[in-house]
């Protein structure tokens, strides 16, 4: 017998419909939660702060996903260490705007998995680069004048001294 | 005879209470950095008249240090930062450099805090052979010569071997205005809420609207048996004031004594085990909302002679899980600076407990089991219980509501020589006013017998402090205890007899109920089938904050 999957209806912040199984849609704790709340209902529901194209990338996650085992507190503890697989860092190559989009997005919808490994994918471009590269990947301006330099290198290497 | 002292509302707390809360903070607004506040972005916008220049330059000085990562939330920020420390530190240091604003965030404290605890859980807590360096970033930085790098694909940490002939104490300077030994007033116009909390902490004091109501009844000179028939049995808290002063660790115990004593053993705090004398630097010296808090159930076997500094007091002399081979922690010596505690939460199992302060004072705010406290939510069976984290932020919060209660909660300071008895299943959260050493001991005794054989019963999911390697089917201890019970106790069951019944109908198949009667009149062990328990998904250990599993110790 087969069992009658639910869908659910999402609408992006510019009223795009989208609809996705609801344990898809359940990889997402806001949703959960709301679904939980608001039982068996044909509305959609809005997503104001992600748009058509980051919801799109957010439900491919999100199918990819869908049977995972679900997030435990010893996770927490698992975040810097494990490697990403091949899917999710495909999935991540995308240009930078839509990188932080999906954080944000990820936040938005508490779907931790997502936030750790966007957040991780970040953290692998800063990682071994010097602080003028770390810069220029991301478009910041050195504001220290000199002898400010100077102090924040001088401790630096107290810090580093034994 | 009982001589009440029943305290009366005190107008003014002890002055000393209040000042000792404070005496390691020098509250200033000032964040060492120049960090302000959101709030004070809205003032300083009306105070530059509106002048546009000026404040596109506020708004533009947070994206030009961030670059395109200002389009994220300071949190999610700090939350990269977590993952890249957790890398290596080292791409901390080297983000720091970037900009000012980027610096801002690489060298806050919570931050290094959180790696450092990580780091250590990786290893059941560590070696515990750290020593405390003033603030967290230091410490972490000071106490490894590399840094350690987790993402080879090897797999292989770099772990540095600690030296731990270096005893020399690199304690930095203390110097008031560089206390974080970092480049200062290096900001302007940066308003940062979450980088800015600490300051804003620091400088909350423990007001004495908190502290003045004492309802929680003061006795000495109490009788067993009084104590059992208002108290007890009722299940009302007490606190005793006759009893700790007589104990040897009263006299004995202060922080200086202890280190004296037992300053190179290793104990636990929390999540990480760390040398007693280096606890006690950090105790001395530390800014954190909320503090490491020393809680070790190993002491009476570590530290040589501590067992007979004090003892058990009559009144709770029952200890029915004495009869297990393998039985729950039960005794943690307590040590915390002022600010540190415990929020809401309900004792392990259904047991009672007494907490005694040798040193120091506690504030008490307790709940009778059926009403749960404002600021806190549990799931239906109580197994998730979410509250806030930082008992400042629950006072400011959530205090004045509870006096508007109609059920109001039961408050009271228990001060150095006085011992508090905890009847199970009372919300209490604990603030230390001052810096305290205490003893805590769990027990079952006839007057929770019946709810902890219940608890075992119907919540084996929820059941905790028992070894995961000595039990590892937590549906068996039920079982378990009560055959150990029945054979140490007998006549204890026999005479509970129809309170026991009445008590556990709720679950009671007829089949059990049968059992029973038979049985009624042989001492021979009753083993109940095991009743299906509740569905719960989700296991809750005994945990605050950042305890991860007090089992790996």
């Amino acid at each position: 017998m087969v069992t009658e999957v639910k869908r659910v209806k999402l609408t992006s912040s510019e009223g795009t419909e989208f609809q996705v199984d609801r344990n898809v849609a359940e990889r997402s704790v806001l949703l959960k939660n709301m679904l939980d709340d608001v039982g068996e209902s044909d509305c959609a529901i809005p997503l104001p702060n992600v748009t058509g194209p980051i919801l799109t990338k957010v439900i491919e996650y999100c199918t990819h996903h869908k049977d995972d085992p679900p997030v435990s507190h010893e996770d927490e503890f698992k975040k810097g260490s494990e490697d990403i697989d091949d899917w999710d860092a495909e999935f991540c190559k995308v240009d930078q705007g839509t990188l932080f989009e999906l954080i944000l997005s990820a936040n938005y919808l508490d779907i931790k998995p997502l936030l750790d490994l966007t957040c991780k994918t970040v953290a692998n471009m800063i990682k071994g680069k010097s602080p003028d590269e770390i810069r220029r990947t991301f478009n910041i301006e050195n504001d220290f004048s000199p002898a400010e330099e100077e102090q924040v290198k001088f401790e630096n290497d107290w810090c580093e001294e034994r | 005879m009982i001589s009440h002292h029943k305290s009366h509302k005190r107008k003014s707390i002890d002055s000393s209470l209040n000042d000792n809360f404070f005496k390691k903070h020098k509250p200033s607004n000032r964040h060492p950095l120049g960090i302000k506040p959101w709030g004070n972005y809205y003032l300083d916008k009306i105070n530059n008249n509106n002048d546009d220049d000026i404040n596109n330059n506020i708004n533009s000085s947070r994206e030009s240090g961030l670059g395109i990562i200002s389009c994220l939330t300071d949190e999610l920020i700090l939350e990269i930062l977590e993952i890249l420390g957790l890398l290596s530190t080292k791409y901390l240091l080297s983000i720091a450099f970037t900009s000012k604003i980027f610096y801002c965030f690489s060298t806050f404290d919570e931050l290094w805090k959180k790696i450092f605890i990580i780091e250590k859980c990786y290893n059941n807590g560590g070696n515990g052979n750290w020593k405390w360096k003033g603030n967290w970033r230091l410490t972490y930085l000071k106490n490894n010569n590399n840094h350690i790098i987790n993402d080879d694909k090897n797999d292989n940490n770099i772990i540095i071997s600690e030296d731990i002939n270096n005893d020399n104490d690199n304690i930095i300077s203390d110097d008031d205005n560089n206390n974080n030994n970092i480049v200062i007033n290096i900001v302007n116009n940066f308003y940062s809420d979450i980088l800015y909390q600490p300051i804003l902490y620091q400088s909350i004091r423990m007001d004495n609207q908190f502290i003045s109501k004492e309802n929680i009844d003061k006795c000495s000179n109490l009788s067993l048996d009084e104590f059992n028939n208002k108290y007890a049995k009722p299940n009302l808290p007490v606190i005793i004031t006759d009893l700790v002063t007589k104990w040897p660790a009263y006299n004995k115990w202060s922080m200086k004594s202890l280190e004296k004593k037992y300053g190179n053993i290793k104990f636990r705090a929390e999540a990480i085990n760390i040398k007693l004398k280096e606890y006690l630097k950090y105790l001395q010296k530390n800014l954190d909302e909320n503090p490491l808090y020393l809680f070790d159930k190993k002491f009476g076997e570590k530290c040589q002679g501590i067992l007979d500094d004090f003892w058990v007091p009559n009144y709770f002399a029952e200890d029915f899980f004495n009869v297990l081979d393998n039985r729950p922690d039960y005794r943690w010596i307590i040590i915390g600076p002022s600010r540190s505690g415990s929020t809401f939460h309900k004792d392990p199992n259904s047991t009672s407990a007494w907490n005694a302060v040798i040193e120091g004072s506690k504030k008490w705010i307790m709940f009778p089991p059926d009403i749960c406290p404002p600021g806190v939510f549990t799931s239906p069976d109580e197994a998730e219980v979410t509250a806030p984290f930082s008992l400042m932020e629950w006072y400011l919060n959530y205090y004045k509501e509870t006096q508007k209660l109609k059920i109001k909660p039961l408050e009271g300071i228990c001060r150095a020589g006085e011992i508090i008895f905890v009847p199970n299943g009372w919300w209490h959260m604990v603030i230390n006013l001052e810096d305290s050493i205490a003893i805590t001991q769990n027990f079952v005794g006839s007057h929770n017998l019946l709810n902890v054989l219940q608890f075992l019963r119907d919540k084996p999911n929820q059941i905790s402090g028992f070894s995961s390697e000595s039990w590892p089917n937590r549906e068996e201890i039920y079982n378990s205890f009560l055959e150990k019970f029945q054979q140490n106790y007998p006549e204890v069951l026999k005479e509970l007899g129809d309170k026991l019944d009445d008590k556990l109908d709720d679950k009671l198949d007829d089949k059990l109920v049968e059992n029973k009667l038979n049985n009624n009149n042989n001492n021979k062990p009753l083993i109940w089938d095991k009743v299906k328990c509740d569905e719960n998904e989700t296991q809750n250990s005994f945990k605050f904050g950042f305890f991860v599993n007090e089992e790996e110790q």
